[in-house]
């Protein structure tokens, strides 16, 4: 079965996980625009960071056989330093029409701080006009409110809820976000947000329609794997297998191919043309090294 | 009659692309010339979305109108969202040049993997390319193949702007990814003693480490080549796959000195066929790649 991760952040993982990935048939990821773990000090910063989402990393993803998109956004975080936020959202429109971004986000709140609902509302205008979806981050602390608010928010905005995927959802959250329309994203993330346990339980419960699950796995101790683990999960407990291929791969590629940019022909019969600047020849190996070919007989304890 | 390279640009569009699309680049160009940066920056990006991502079709003819325009310009891995996206760029006033270059260097710094083949494609029509030589010394650090032959390949830029030192990285650095030397421009006309004795080293260092030496190789190293080059070669000639003896055959024909004939001599009838012109570097590239 091959899968899709639409919210996981590679930047911040080793091509082990690539790998790893590729093996458990993730096809394609999307890398959300996130926050460093520290925050950033100046616009530079963004530009390289956002610089590296449209170019290497998705380069660097196909090496491994993984197609790779993000959103472009401003984060909830950095959104209450003024004097940054300003300088980052001039340079968001040289981001926001690159070809492997297919939405704005993560945006939203993170202490629902009024500068936080400032940036989230001039984003939200911004893919209006851009035309592209929206992917919301709700907060770890206050998040039945935040959640809420933000979807308030989108209303008052006119943004029809199904251009706007609401991540990090829980068991308390997301049969609001369902009721009013909302593409409600799941992250299994080990020990804190959702565990594929319950992941399974909320499935059963909710059914697969606009469910969507995802790793959300980055720099923190996280899982790249969440998504296949999660779906063999479902498989095993009982979930039909096309509600398993619902939340964790057909969904997401509804909710974000509204945005022109997040094609299944992409990965299942490459355009020549992208084949030729994405793989052809193109590597992250060194001079002189081939590249992997499995074969057994291989003894590991000689390097070439 | 011959044409400007902003004119052939515009008929190959116009043949290929949608009236959507075509009036979606005049009113960019338009907004563009009037010096509005946003309408740059977003149509730079969106170019591919209006117009398409297609090769262009080009015709015998129009690769020579293409040379005729603008010497050197090789425009037969061009796509139809390329050339949009040059269009776009040549509207852009450019009578301040520190403006001009900002601007260019800011598309540079944002630009994902096809942009930036297409800006260093794009660079050998602009005006101002003088200022770029810099770039070109940075562009050639990428560690994407794609990007760094946007440069190397079928570009009069390198030959004309790059400085010896950064020519020659150009040059070691793709044999050692693997980008074939032959669509490189000029390559024959700037060789020069330090990069042959840089590709000697790197010879001798592969044979020792019992590593393929990649063919192409010899056309530059030969005409400088000193006693450990034509040890090597004379080994491989000697004992080499068939390609790598034709390669050699053909660097020794063209170097013409005493040892070469020497060399030669070991294996004629390869040297007599290299000598009727029966080996060519373009074919051995083909082969080699
Ligand atoms: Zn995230």
């Amino acid at each position: 079965m091959k899968f899709i991760d639409p919210h996981i952040h590679v930047t911040s993982r080793t091509t082990d996980d690539y790998e790893a990935m590729a093996a458990a048939g993730v096809a394609a990821i999307i890398e959300p625009a996130f926050w460093l773990g520290q925050p950033r000090t100046n616009v530079g910063s963004f530009q390289d960071y956002f610089s590296s989402l449209v170019g290497f990393e998705k380069f660097r993803a196909a090496q491994f056989g993984i197609r790779h998109y993000c959103t472009i956004g401003l984060n909830s975080k950095e959104a209450n330093n003024e004097a940054l936020a300003e300088q980052v959202m001039e340079i968001m429109p040289l981001f926001l029409a690159k070809e492997n971004v297919v939405a704005v986000g993560e945006i939203g709140f993170d202490d629902m701080t009024a500068l936080e609902e400032k940036y989230l509302r001039l984003q939200l205008e911004m893919a209006k006009e851009v035309n592209l979806p929206v992917l919301i981050h709700t907060p770890h602390r206050n998040k039945k409110q935040g959640t809420y608010r933000s979807m308030d928010i989108i209303e008052e905005h006119e943004i029809p809820p199904h251009l706007v995927v609401i991540d990090h959802n829980n068991e308390e959250t997301c049969e609001e976000v369902l009721r009013r329309g909302y593409w409600a994203a799941f992250t299994i993330y080990p020990k804190t947000k959702m565990g594929n346990e319950r992941m399974v339980e909320v499935v059963k419960k909710y059914g697969p329609e606009r469910i969507i699950v995802d790793s959300s796995a980055d720099w923190g101790v996280s899982d790249p794997l969440a998504v296949p683990k999660t779906g063999n999960l479902m498989l095993e407990r009982g979930i039909p297998q096309e509600h398993v291929e619902l939340t964790c791969y057909k969904n997401a590629l509804a909710a974000y191919g509204q945005s022109g940019q997040f094609e299944e022909s992409d990965w299942l019969d490459p355009e020549p043309i992208d084949q030729r600047t994405l793989f052809e020849g193109n590597s992250v190996l060194r001079g002189g090294q081939t590249p992997r070919v499995d074969d057994k007989q291989e003894d590991d304890r000689i390097i070439q | 009659m011959s044409y400007t390279p902003i004119q052939l640009l515009e008929n190959w569009i116009l043949r290929q692309a949608s009236d959507a699309g075509q009036e979606w680049l005049d009113a960019q160009r338009q907004a563009v010339a009037q010096g509005d940066m946003k309408a740059l920056y977003m149509g730079f990006g969106f170019a591919p979305r209006k117009v398409g991502k297609a090769d262009l079709q080009l015709t015998e003819r129009d690769l020579n109108d293409a040379a005729e325009a603008r010497e050197g310009w090789m425009p037969h891995t061009w796509t139809i969202d390329q050339a949009a996206r040059v269009l776009l760029l040549t509207s852009l006033p450019s009578e301040d040049d520190a403006a001009y270059f900002a601007t260019i260097e800011k598309l540079f710094q944002t630009a994902e993997i096809r942009e930036q083949i297409c800006l260093y494609q794009a660079l050998q029509l602009l005006p101002h390319q003088e200022l770029f030589d810099d770039r070109l010394a940075e562009g050639i650090r990428t560690n994407i193949k794609s990007v760094f032959e946007s440069i190397a390949h079928n570009n009069p830029l390198p030959m004309e702007l790059m400085q010896e030192p950064a020519w020659n990285q150009m040059v070691l650095k793709a044999l050692f990814i693997g980008a074939a030397l032959d669509p490189i421009e000029g390559l024959d006309r700037r060789v020069n003693p330090e990069l042959a004795r840089m590709l000697i080293d790197f010879a001798h260092e592969r044979r020792a480490a019992k590593r393929p030496i990649p063919v192409e190789l010899w056309r530059v190293a030969a005409p400088f080549a000193d006693e450990i080059a034509l040890e090597d070669m004379r080994a491989l000639y000697a004992s080499g796959e068939q390609l790598e003896q034709s390669a050699i055959a053909l660097a020794l024909v063209s170097s013409a000195s005493d040892e070469a004939d020497v060399i030669l001599k070991t294996h004629p009838e390869i040297a007599a066929r290299a000598e009727r012109g029966e080996i060519t570097w373009r074919a051995i590239a083909e082969e080699a790649y």
